[in-house]
């Protein structure tokens, strides 16, 4: 689920100096990946781009190599990766398969 | 805690399963052969499977192969319980889609430990 | 997490057992009789397959290592590496009978295994091929001095697909000492655009290092699940730290289980005595009651309403409504019986093990063809059916049958044919018992009943009279009493374990064409038809059953005899006459004989006449023990209540006679 959410109410597809959000649903596992697959590939090529962990509880291998996949294509295409509420759940699981760095996760948590 | 699919044809294994992990705060669903099993998986989203190789009318390894078809049971976790003598019976299972597997014999406690391996 | 007590899945584990073992039986006997299905190698394999893992995890260690040699060997047929034959069925057919014997062993706490099964077991494993050694234990890893692991771990794309996650797996580690993720990386082989990626292809690998003193086989044990869904490497640190690690092997992880296949401790088993019988009842039965129960509880609203303002002229519909109240309790009466029924086909199952070993016993060729399997008894009187039915059954093929030359020389087919049969008649369950043989050997009985004293030499005896006289106590033609037939019983016990029962049992016979024995059953022990009579201001209910006439003796019939007896006569032979004002003490009761009324009554070939004040109607009576409520009294089979709501005696007539003769010797 998720979808796009407008940031500070504009549709992030139509405005290019705004960066497009995309936010992860609470059940991001396996089967949640088709959905999330779509989302990100409409905005490959949207420049910068905010991924929103904030509704987050459940995160899988599959799901975290979906997003870095999608940086590399991402930053290849020009673009970059950010990241907002994120929460112990996404940091937990990102730094045991190693993948913050490749996530850009920011390091300090706990917030 | 977790909701569980319990599958088995033998009343007292199924029994013993569900019995143990209900102790342990689970939700557990009893299902006495493959095809009840994934009737009851249709409607439900069971966080675990649990299921016996050897079962009429429809097997373990048959029903592995439909709950994997399943897009809400793509990536959960599916158990056999197993007897060690049927390595071959594992490879099966695993190339169905089966996670891993529980040997028989095992008691409450391997069972639980087992369980809390898969659900993390 | 305490111990879970499993004690109480013990009796499930049994039942579901024994009718794995049936079934095995089944399949068995049908692979025997030449069919190659191969679903019935299936079945047997399951049923074997379900007692040994039940049995290993319930603790029954001894029922579980006979199951184990026995599954392997079945598991040699059912890959078709091991033909069948009548010897591999024999063996298997003596391994049911073993484990029914085991469990039956164990249910009562006693030790499962003896001598018996322990040589069969020795059969067992001598015919399994290359039955492997024990395993030897697994090499134990010198890790002692081993600093930690480095692990090379690369996931082959399908790996999420089996539901195992590296996420997990690394969790796993984790518990096992402190790991660092040096290197995570994509592989060269992922595709680079992410409109190609399946996300349920896993396209990441890991270089980690686990660091503390862990057994390799621990660390192997964490990938178990996902050998061929991966490349794996696990060296050891060596205690130096910096050497530089060799290029890493794929190594796949050892097969053998962790700890998981160590023998489990025998659990010492109480003995699981709380028996308590219990039935299994198909949920479509529990379905019509709960139906019913609501039609019911429709119709009690709706008379409770007639009730509160009720007026004339709603007359009509409160008879309606009792009428409808009526059928509900019939219905549901039914229902509730129901639950009792099962099919007699439990019983018919154990007739071709039977048959086949009479054959091999016997040198004869039996055809067995049964009917009727699905026909309905009461579980009491099922239970209890077996016996004589097998006793029948035995006396048919053992004295009913010929042997395959006596069958060609009397022109018939060599195979006889013994057929059982179970269908509803009236209000009764019959099971007719068949054979083609040569019919009662009339000759033979005559002769044997003259020297028994049964009737008196050169007496008339026409084919009924004939066909009673083998129901005699102590009567038996058998010219040797074989192992089979024999034993000790004669036909006499199984017509008195029918009566027993409510039923009768009777023989018709053609010489040189066959024997049909018939056995007619009630549906239930607890619904008797009885004839309900009054002694004084009593009420006692006779079972239909053995009535054989009611009649108003005049004076000159009754006979008084030495010791204050009374006799009368009754179609050409004197019966005592038991009054049964005296017999249970009942006051105001008619004591004149030509007042009153005589019920004969016949039980086991003998009579007595039952004087009673007068008879009031025939009623089903729904029998309550007394022995439950109250306690055992001679001449009295329970109670019952009738439809004024009072209570009254069902006569025990088979206590009631031996209390007439008694008398009468007297």
């Amino acid at each position: 689920m998720g979808g796009k959410r407008a940031a500070k109410n504009k549709q992030p597809t139509a405005v290019a100096d705004e960066a497009a959000v995309v936010c992860l649903p609470a059940d991001c596992r396996l089967a949640a990946q088709a959905a999330l697959k779509a989302q990100l590939q409409q905005v490959l090529q949207h420049g910068d781009i905010v991924i929103d962990a904030q509704a987050l509880e459940r995160i899988d291998t599959a799901a975290l190599q979906l997003l870095v996949l999608f940086r590399r294509e991402l930053e290849h295409n020009g673009g970059a990766l950010a990241w907002r509420g994120t929460n112990e759940v996404l940091h937990e699981a990102a730094a045991l398969l190693g993948l913050e760095q490749s996530l850009n996760l920011p390091t300090a948590t706990s917030a | 805690m977790a909701k569980i699919l319990a599958v088995d044809d033998s009343a007292s294994m199924r029994g013993m399963v569900a019995f143990t992990l209900r102790g342990a705060g689970h939700e557990v669903t009893e299902a006495e052969n493959g095809q009840l099993a994934l009737d009851a998986a249709r409607g439900n989203a069971f966080e675990l499977v649990l299921a016996d190789v050897n079962m009429p009318v429809m097997d373990g390894i048959a029903m592995v192969r439909q709950l994997r078809a399943l897009d809400a049971y793509k990536g959960v976790p599916i158990l056999m319980l197993t007897t060690e003598s049927h390595t071959e019976k594992k490879m099966e299972g695993k190339a169905a889609g089966a996670t891993g597997w529980l040997v028989k014999p095992f008691d409450p406690e391997q069972l639980l430990a087992t369980v809390k391996r898969v659900l993390g | 997490m305490g111990a879970v007590d499993l004690t109480q899945f013990h009796k499930t584990f049994f039942e579901e057992s024994l009718e794995g073992l049936d079934a095995m039986e089944a399949a068995l006997l049908a692979l025997d009789s030449g069919s190659t299905d191969h679903e019935l190698v299936h079945t047997i394999f399951r049923a074997a397959h379900s007692i040994k893992g039940g049995a290993a995890t319930f603790g029954f260690a001894e029922v579980a290592a006979f199951t184990h040699v026995a599954e392997s060997l079945l598991e040699e047929v059912r890959s078709e590496r091991r033909g069948v034959d009548g010897e591999l069925i024999d063996l298997l057919l003596r391994s049911v009978d073993c484990l029914r014997a085991m469990l039956d062993h164990t249910s009562h706490g006693l030790p499962a295994a003896d001598a018996d099964s322990e040589a069969l077991r020795g059969e067992l494993v001598r015919l399994v091929s290359g039955e492997a050694a024990p395993a030897p234990a697994a090499t134990t890893a010198a890790a002692a001095s081993v600093d930690g692991w480095a692990i090379r771990f690369v996931a082959l794309p399908h790996l999420l697909q089996t539901g195992n996650d590296p996420l997990r797996l690394f969790r796993e580690l984790q518990q096992l000492g402190r790991l660092d993720v040096c290197r995570a990386f994509v592989v060269d082989a992922a595709p680079t655009q992410l409109a190609e990626l399946d996300p349920g292809q896993c396209w990441l690998g890991w270089e980690l290092r686990l660091h503390g003193a862990v057994a390799r086989a621990e660390v192997a044990a964490v990938f178990d699940w996902v050998e061929g869904d991966c490349e794996l490497a696990i060296e050891p640190i060596a205690p130096a730290a910096s050497a530089a690690p060799v290029a890493p092997v794929a190594v796949a992880p050892p097969v053998a289980a962790p700890a998981a296949s160590a023998p489990r401790p025998v659990r010492e088993t109480a003995a699981a005595s709380s028996e308590g019988s219990s039935i299994r009842v198909g949920i479509d039965k529990v379905d019509a009651l709960i139906n019913m129960m609501g039609e019911l509880v429709i119709t009690q609203s709706m008379l409770s309403d007639i009730g509160e303002h009720f007026h004339p002229s709603q007359l009509e519909r409160l008879r309606e409504g009792l009428l409808q109240l009526e059928r509900n309790t019939r219905e549901l009466q039914e229902s509730v019986m129901r639950i009792r029924m099962l099919p007699i086909g439990s019983v018919f199952n154990r007739f071709p093990r039977l048959v086949r070993d009479l054959e091999r016993k016997l040198g004869k060729q039996v055809k067995l063809e049964l009917h009727g399997e699905h026909t309905e008894l009461d579980k009491t009187v099922l239970e209890k059916i077996g016996d004589p039915l097998v006793h029948l059954v035995r006396n048919a093929i053992d004295h009913g049958l010929e042997s395959p030359e006596q069958r060609r020389a009397a022109g018939k087919n060599e195979t006889g044919t013994l057929r059982l049969d179970a269908y509803h008649e009236g209000g009764n369950i019959v099971v007719q018992i068949s054979d083609d043989g040569a019919g009662l050997n009339r000759a033979a009985i005559v002769a044997k009943a003259e020297q028994r004293g049964l009737i008196r030499p050169g007496q008339e005896v026409d084919d009924a009279e004939v066909a009673e006289l083998i129901f005699q106590p102590g009567f038996s033609t058998a010219a040797q009493a074989t192992d089979l037939s024999g034993r000790g019983v004669g036909m006499d016990v199984v017509r008195r374990n029918v009566r027993d029962l409510g039923g009768s049992v009777g023989v018709r016979s053609q010489s040189g064409k066959g024997s049909v024995f018939t056995i007619a059953l009630p549906l239930t022990l607890a619904i008797i038809d009885g004839l309900v009579t009054a002694v004084g201001e009593e009420r006692y209910i006779v079972p239909l059953i053995s009535i054989v006439e009611s009649l108003r003796l005049r004076p000159e019939m009754v006979r008084k005899i030495a010791g204050g007896g009374e006799v009368f006569h009754f179609r050409n032979e004197y019966l005592p006459i038991m009054r049964l004002h005296r017999a249970f003490g009942c006051n105001a009761a008619i004591t004149e004989i030509e007042r009153g009324i005589v019920v004969v009554v016949e039980e086991e070939g003998r009579r007595v006449g039952l004087l009673v004040d007068d008879l009031l109607g025939q009623q089903q009576a729904v029998v309550k023990s007394l022995e439950a409520h109250y306690q055992r009294v001679q001449g009295i089979s329970g109670a019952t209540i009738l439809s004024d709501g009072s209570v009254a005696l069902i006569v025990d007539v088979c206590g009631v006679v031996r209390l007439g003769q008694r008398s009468k010797a007297a």
